[in-house]
């Protein structure tokens, strides 16, 4: 839905790492990005939170994205980033590997997901790019934060 | 006051005020308004919005004045009404003399409402009405037509409630139907429980009375064709009551002799909410401030750091009075909720043929406007059990040798930063062998031995019980005690139990009358931080880790001469157990419901500013919010009533809880 909403075209997108592969929301929808430090832990959430942290004031929940594709954890260090996305009301944060790029995607670059493509990660994405010999997931917001709020409530009861 | 109170006891005072504050907006309006309208003195093609707008006022006023029995500013706003209305149809052109009868007029319909407002003698209304009526030109067409009094052939056994809604419009005006017309005809036929008037999508006013009545079809015809609509209030409807227009507190009425208009604002509740973050963030600077300071202090020198602390201790006791003031904007009358509770007596006493008096004491007593919103629910089902459950039968209080009418007070008071509110009827009282045989029926756990009140209350408020038939309408509604005691709960309050067999029965809440900041107890457990609000501990007590008894899957240790159950927060939240031989423990709830939630230790006191954690995917049970201690990092703010309801209702979900959690 977001893909089909380009005004001009082309849209802006953040890329970064999870595990080796390249992933890419549309820059609109991460409010900032900061170096990961203090989350704090919240017991009994589930197992891909890391915790809260604040940001601007508001308590922020950290999903990790590794965790959350059914990776193992890895160790924060100085290239790991959280994104903090904004979904409606919501703010997320989001933990990547690293962070870096600004790129614009046209969407004849963008095709549908494969079927073939499997895995946790799979579930979120909306689209795959190809950016010369590089692919990249698109991945759908909403998608991951419905899924993990279903996952949130199958948890809890 | 009482249950006979009439409608000026209980909503009267609080519609009044709402009255000037409306009257206030609406003659900003038309000050503005009127201004704009010089322009058009002398010209044809008069300024149409202006003059419409200008006329909506009018109307406006016209209609809440009638309301308020204010006959002077209803005359007048209806003459100015009227003017408005030919030079609206075109029969006549603004001239100077008109634009001046309109100023004057305003101007004396100003101080009308002023001086209802704070006393003192009416300007003289009638020459300045009939300036403007000269210049209307047109016959007036407000007849006095007296219409016949709805006299009931049939007679209904019991008053119902309707809701009558009147649009004025001027062919009604034309035949003599006004809304003071139409507030008499209502009033002979029955009692008017509540009016309110509203403005309507299109911009006209209408007004909703609720009317306690004996009606019968033909009247209730006749009332149609005369622009009443009438339609029957259903009976598990609560009594509608003026919505205040007001969202903020307002404290009293401007003293009189103060003169000039009302001096209140509206001020929407997020304006507030956003001060108060603003307010937050200060405190947490302040925080900053003084860690900062201890670390340098050993290189200030002594004088200069005396400067400093002082400015640091001027500091801290003008952010209090800020956040104070703040808080104080945002309270408002428990009146509130409690002037819609002699209506819900009324119609339930009725209903179970018994007779019953309604005390309300301490409207006054202020609480924040959120916490307001959540206790009406609680407090609603409360009086309703005292009438179903507490008060007794006529025949039944006359056996026992009580007076036939039964009495329930409902009364609010503060003391320091907390509010109590009581729920007390004279009634049969809670029979404890009855709640015990009841809950063992039930299936639920007793504690053997006589259950003491904090027991019975934790009986009551278990889900699955009810003491009645579902049939009986007041507890059929709802899911019963426990909604009140989560309501409670949520909003960090307590809720307590006093009842002796045949005397009475009086529950009692406690809530901090706001919650946006609090002291808190700061503790470690392995190396998390967590805050626990001051109000809800009882007592913090340091134990032997030795002194912890295992029974079965839970551990408890002596404690005022009873057994006190223990959950290790470490446990709870899968956290590395203490090493340290020896524990906090803060003790929460009270009687049979008192537990104690152990940390490694309690590393301070300190007041916290409460953020919400809104997320669903961060909301766990036992924790209300997260704090910022000065560091930027976020600190869980612990609530101890929900860990203590949760060991005492599932304490295997407890273990099973901490399970889950991750490594």
């Amino acid at each position: 839905m977001s893909l089909a909403s380009t005004a001009q075209g082309v849209d802006s997108y953040i890329l970064f790492s999870v595990a080796g592969t390249t992933y890419a929301l549309p820059s609109r929808e991460v409010r900032h990005m900061e170096m990961i430090e203090g989350i704090t832990r919240v017991p009994n959430a589930p197992s891909f939170i890391d915790g809260v942290v604040f940001s601007r004031g508001q308590v922020v929940p950290v999903v990790n994205l590794r965790a959350r594709f059914g990776f193992e954890r890895a160790p924060f260090d100085l290239r790991s980033r959280l994104l903090v996305v904004q979904s409606g009301a919501r703010q997320i944060g989001l933990v990547a590997d690293t962070a870096r790029e600004f790129v614009n995607i046209s969407p004849d670059a963008i095709q549908p997901p494969n079927d073939a493509l499997t895995g946790m990660s799979g579930r979120y994405v909306e689209g795959i790019a190809s950016m010369g010999d590089r692919l990249v997931l698109i991945l759908g917001l909403d998608r991951i934060l419905n899924f993990a709020e279903a996952q949130t409530i199958g948890l809890v009861d | 006051m009482t249950q006979e109170g009439s409608r000026d006891d209980l909503a009267f005072p609080d519609f009044l005020d709402d009255y000037f504050a409306e009257c206030d907006e609406h003659f900003t309006g038309v000050r503005r308004l009127l201004l704009a309208l010089e322009g058009s003195v002398g010209r044809a093609d008069i300024d149409r919005p202006v003059l419409d707008e200008l006329f909506r006022h009018f109307h406006s006023l016209k209609g809440i004045s009638g309301m308020v029995e204010l006959r002077q500013a209803e005359d007048l706003a209806h003459r100015l009404e009227d003017y408005l209305r030919v030079l609206r149809q075109g029969e006549t052109i603004l001239t100077s003399e008109g634009m001046d009868a309109l100023f004057a007029g305003a101007l004396m319909l100003e101080q009308v409402v002023a001086v209802r407002r704070t006393g003192g003698a009416f300007p003289a209304v009638g020459p300045m009405a009939a300036r403007i009526e000269q210049l209307v030109h047109a016959p007036a067409a407000a007849k006095e037509a007296r219409p016949a009094p709805g006299d009931s052939q049939v007679v209904r056994p019991a008053r119902a409630r309707w809701r009558c809604t009147f649009v004025p419009s001027p062919a009604l005006v034309a035949r003599g139907i006004r809304v003071d017309t139409v507030r008499t005809r209502l009033s002979e036929a029955g009692e008017i429980l509540d009016a309110v008037p509203r403005v309507t999508a299109d911009g006209s006013i209408a007004f909703d009375f609720v009317l306690a009545a004996v009606l019968d079809e033909a009247t209730a015809a006749a009332w149609r064709a005369d622009g009443i609509e009438v339609e029957a209030i259903a009976e598990d409807e609560p009594a509608p009551i003026a919505a205040p227009a007001i969202d903020t507190g307002e404290p009293e009425a401007a003293a009189p002799g103060t003169g000039g208009p009302s001096h209140f604002v509206r001020v929407d509740l997020a304006r507030l909410d956003d001060l108060m973050r603003n307010i937050g963030d200060l405190v947490i600077s302040r925080a900053r401030l003084t860690d900062t300071l201890t670390r340098v202090e050993s290189h200030i020198p002594a004088a200069d750091l005396r400067a400093i602390q002082e400015n640091a201790i001027a500091i801290d006791r003008q952010l209090r009075t800020l956040r104070e003031g703040i808080m104080r904007v945002r309270l408002v009358p428990v009146g509130e909720i409690f002037r819609r509770m002699p209506f819900v007596v009324r119609d339930l006493a009725r209903e179970t043929r018994k007779r019953v008096r309604m005390e309300l004491q301490g409207q006054s007593t202020e609480i924040d406007k959120f916490l307001i919103e959540r206790m009406m629910d609680p407090v609603l089902h409360l009086v309703r059990n005292a009438v179903s459950h507490g008060i007794e039968t006529v025949e039944e209080r006359v056996a026992a040798g009580k007076r036939p009418e039964g009495t329930i007070v409902l009364s609010a008071a503060t003391a320091g930063d907390i509010v109590r509110i009581d729920i007390a009827d004279d009634g049969r009282g809670i029979d404890p062998e009855a709640i015990v045989a009841r809950a063992r029926a039930v299936g639920l756990p007793v504690p053997s031995g006589a259950a003491d009140s904090a027991t019975l209350l934790s009986l009551l408020c278990a889900p699955g019980f009810s003491t009645r038939d579902e049939s009986d309408r007041a507890s059929g509604r709802g899911v019963g005690m426990s909604v009140v005691q989560s309501a409670v709960d949520e909003l960090s309050g307590t809720l307590r139990l006093e009842t002796e067999k045949g005397t009475g029965t009086r529950f009692v809440i406690e809530l901090p009358v706001t919650l946006a900041i609090t002291d808190a107890l700061i503790a470690r457990v392995g190396a998390e931080t967590f805050a626990v609000p001051q109000g809800a501990v009882r007592e913090v007590i340091e134990v032997p880790v030795a002194t912890l008894l295992q029974v079965e899957r839970n551990e408890m240790m002596p404690y005022r001469g009873a057994a006190l159950p223990v959950v290790r927060l470490s446990r709870l939240f899968g956290l590395p157990e203490t090493t340290r031989d020896r524990l906090h423990l803060f003790v929460v709830g009270s009687g049979g419901g008192a537990v104690g939630i152990a940390v490694d230790r309690i590393i301070g006191q300190r007041e916290i500013v409460v953020r919400a954690i809104a997320d669903a995917l961060v909301r766990v049970d036992g924790i209300s919010g997260a704090t910022d201690l000065g560091d930027g990092h976020v600190v869980l703010i612990l609530d101890p009533a929900v860990l203590a309801r949760q060991m005492r209702e599932r304490p295997d979900r407890i273990i099973a809880g901490a399970r889950g959690a991750h490594a």
